[in-house]
């Protein structure tokens, strides 16, 4: 048990117990039934948040804002921004990043590090199998249309050998805190997960602006995730090739997540490599130099399964490269992560999860899930239509918050239209009940006030399983906000996980 | 390196000149403008606009639209605005390749000229903002100068300054020596003294010609400076052996004769500087010079860019 200091006691305020005096940025901190990462249901600090408590108590409200501007101002120069495409230019825009550390204490991280490698390691098994013989479909654990008729499962895959077996091998999970104060994890992303330059650039401008604060802490370093991640791809390469060379494949400038591509690319040493610098010939990849063809061992691609080989999938694509996949099914070139995983962290297939970890591992999930009702059940979907109101209703194929309706936020007519679509094409859609994500303290120009926030921690994956100690801790911005989604409005927060 | 990298180098740098040029020429016209007659400023201005090349479909000029056209015009795709929008827009997509000192600095003149309006920068001191927006770009040089690696990539910088700056020298020079260009705005008349101090100054070449022929203002010997000084860096004999010695410098890993192809182009003109003479240009042919030079150009632009950046698959395999 923590000992907690009250901040009424320590004032000698009275109830609300949290207002710890007049002008002190709380003033305006609203505890409600989610569960606050600062503060305890009586109010009191809790234990990893006291120096953060005492120092923004003394820190005057001006010093923090000209703090905030300054990490806005370094964002933007250093072109840490994503693009919006407007009427007549498109403009850039940093993603805010809030200057309040989300903190997570060594005993949480442990576990949500033990319950992260389970996870995908019984993901990585549960592809392998689906691919190849199929034994999860026949014991009868997963339904068969439900794998076979995802929108994401690549028949191109089957029977397609894997480096390592290594399906999944860069992973981030989105985790989020129960009111009880546990936490879920509330979807898997398995294909081309973003953010993790986020994570590392938030710690840069946070422990610039916080610098005693964060040696008071004892954070954990997250500054090697480059380096893992290299080394992640290097495991993967074919063994007979000496010096492999490695490549990062973006789509290029226009895509929102460019920024990280260039980050991680500088910081690994690799090329950033766009479509048209690849060819294919002789069934190896190549990329084209100023003195002549290069070939290529490992591709980490930033580039979804559609676009990647317009010769397999989608024919319209300019951002891949031809005949590729041919290259990758003869074993001549390493794609990570591989193609095919969108069927696994399908939102109709992760309600299977648990059982997914059980069959394959025979242990009981460490992270459970989020409830889910599936609508394809038509004993589900006659609740889920029932209970609109309370529920989140997602799209099975979809990503980034978009087609979504969060049923307590949503109007009647918005309602009314979501059930038509829901009733027209149930097995596309699932429901989970509205979780109140826990909520943590966020500068907002006039004060500190609660704000939701979920939790994404990045997994490695090539012999073993690794994360570094940190996360991208996303927040929603408006007030009463669930949505913590970059292209919804959504912002971040460093994440702090202490040594001890 | 990567094809795709070499190029957006290259025109990276091209445009930073050009941005570079067109910012030098107005700044020293808009100091110099106060001292004219209304026929004089006239002039001047038209004599500008022809040697950037840009149309402009108002004349007479006046000061203030011109101002505006070449910095500031959207639309205008060799206006400065543009000019550094491209160059930032190439630099992003290597963003990986260049150092951090050199993207955020570019990247935070980009956001300076994109958060000014032409109406505060004329209202105030145009010329004085317009010289710090040079200071910006000499600042980019020296930061790329002494941050990058000196590699493949540099090189590519550097030919695609003396490219560009070679073009835009020879087209300045011709509204000056030659017979008037043939798209030439109407009424533009020859030179007269205060212009052929303009002309050094918009160089940053009146203290180096000074030096060396003292403040003797005589339009051949500024001809023979700016064509054929080996050591001034504005001087075409200089751009052109530049470019040579970059040439000699890139795709060191491609087959021979792509790389031929190039250099005997680039040696070729090299050549021509080193053994031309100011007197034969300046009885007649300095047109014609002037005009071979850019087709040089760009004959030396093309051969690089199909040995090195576009090439067949065919005998290129290096692995």
């Amino acid at each position: 048990m923590h000992q907690e200091i009250s901040a009424a006691k320590r004032t000698g305020d009275t109830p609300p117990a949290i207002r710890p005096g007049e002008g002190a940025p709380f003033r305006d901190y609203a505890l409600g039934a989610p569960y606050d990462e600062m503060f305890d249901e009586s109010g009191g600090v809790r234990a990893p948040y006291r120096e953060l408590y005492t120092r923004l108590i003394a820190l005057p409200l001006e010093e923090l804002y000209r703090r905030q501007m300054a990490c806005e101002q370094s964002f933007l120069h250093q072109g840490i921004t994503f693009t919006v495409y407007g009427d007549d230019r498109a403009t850039e825009r940093i993603i805010p990043t809030d200057l309040l550390p989300r903190i997570i204490t060594a005993k949480e991280w442990a576990h949500i590090e033990r319950g992260l490698k389970q996870r995908i390691l019984a993901l990585n098994l549960f592809l392998k199998d689906i691919y190849h013989d199929a034994l999860i479909i026949r014991d009868g654990v997963v339904p068969r249309d439900l794998v076979y008729g995802a929108p994401n499962f690549r028949r191109e895959m089957r029977g397609v050998s894997v480096p390592r077996d290594a399906y999944v091998s860069v992973c981030g999970s989105d985790i989020i805190r129960r009111e009880d104060g546990a936490f879920v994890v509330l979807e898997d992303n398995l294909r081309v997960p973003s953010g993790v330059s986020y994570m590392l650039a938030n710690r840069e401008v946070v422990r610039r602006a916080f610098p005693s604060m964060f040696q008071a802490t004892h954070v954990r370093p997250i500054e090697q995730y480059p380096q893992e991640l290299l080394a992640t791809l290097r495991a993967l390469a074919p063994p007979h090739r000496e010096n492999p060379r490695i490549v990062l494949l973006t789509p290029g400038s226009f895509n929102s997540a460019y920024y990280e591509h260039t980050f991680l690319a500088r910081a690994m040493g690799i090329e950033l490599v766009e479509g048209r610098d690849l060819l294919v010939h002789d069934n190896f990849v190549y990329m084209r130099t100023t003195s002549g063809l290069s070939r290529v061992d490992v591709i980490y691609r930033r580039i979804d399964d559609d676009f990647i080989d317009p010769l397999i999938f989608r024919s319209d694509s300019i951002l891949g490269v031809p005949g590729v996949f041919n290259v990758y099914r003869a074993g001549n070139v390493v794609i990570a992560n591989a193609l095919g995983n969108g069927v696994a962290d399908d939102k109709a297939v992760y309600a299977y999860v648990p059982r997914i970890i059980k069959y394959y591992l025979d242990e009981d999930a460490i992270l459970p899930n989020v409830e889910t009702f599936l609508c394809r059940e038509p004993r589900m979907l006659s609740h889920v239509i029932g209970n609109l109101d309370t529920l989140v209703v997602k799209a099975v194929g979809e990503s980034g918050g978009y087609g979504m309706l969060v049923g307590p936020h949503a109007t009647q007519k918005e309602r009314v239209a979501f059930r038509d679509r829901v009733l027209a094409k149930p097995k596309n859609y699932i429901a989970q009940p509205t979780i109140s994500l826990s909520t943590a303290p966020c500068f907002v120009g006039t004060g500190v006030e609660a704000r939701h926030v979920d939790l994404r921690p990045f997994i490695l994956h090539a012999t073993e399983t690794r994360l570094v100690p940190g996360a991208l801790t996303r927040v929603a911005l408006r007030r009463g906000s669930l949505v913590v989604n970059s292209s919804q409005g959504g912002g971040s927060k460093d994440t702090w996980v202490q040594v001890i | 390196m990567l094809s795709r990298v070499a190029d957006s180098l290259y025109w990276m740098s091209r445009y930073m000149e050009r941005a570079e040029h067109a910012l030098r020429l107005l700044s020293v016209r808009l100091d110099t403008m106060v001292e004219d007659s209304e026929e004089a400023a006239q002039q001047s201005w038209l004599r500008l606009v022809a040697a950037l090349g840009a149309r402009t479909a108002a004349t007479p000029v006046l000061a203030s639209d011109a101002t505006r056209f070449i910095a500031f015009d959207r639309f205008n795709r060799s206006s400065v605005l543009s000019s550094i929008s491209s160059a930032r827009d190439n630099a992003r997509a290597v963003r990986e390749q260049i150092s951090s000192e050199m993207w955020e600095h570019l990247n935070r003149l980009y956001l300076n000229l994109m958060a000014t309006s032409y109406e505060a920068v004329w209202a105030g001191q145009a010329s004085s903002y317009f010289r710090s927006l040079i200071d910006g770009l000499f600042m980019f040089q020296g930061i790329t100068h002494s941050t990058m690696r000196h590699g493949e990539g540099w090189h590519f910088i550097e030919l695609g300054r003396y490219i560009e700056r070679a073009q835009l020298m020879s087209r300045l020079l011709d509204v000056h020596f030659g017979e008037m260009p043939v798209d030439a705005p109407e009424g533009l008349q020859k030179p007269r003294y205060f212009d052929w101090i303009s002309l050094l100054k918009q160089c940053t070449a009146f203290e180096a010609y000074c030096k060396v022929y003292t403040a003797r203002i005589e339009p051949n010997r500024i001809a023979d400076f700016l064509v054929f000084d080996p050591e001034f860096p504005h001087a075409l004999r200089f751009g052109v052996n530049r470019i040579h010695g970059v040439i000699e410098q890139i795709g060191t890993g491609a087959p021979p004769e792509r790389r031929a192809a190039c250099l005997r182009l680039s040696g070729r003109l090299k050549a021509n500087l080193e053994y031309g003479q100011i007197e034969e240009l300046l009885n007649g042919g300095f047109d014609a010079f002037l005009a071979d030079l850019q087709h040089q150009c760009g004959h030396i632009h093309l051969a690089v860019h199909n040995a090195y950046i576009a090439y067949g698959v065919d005998g290129a395999l290096q692995v």
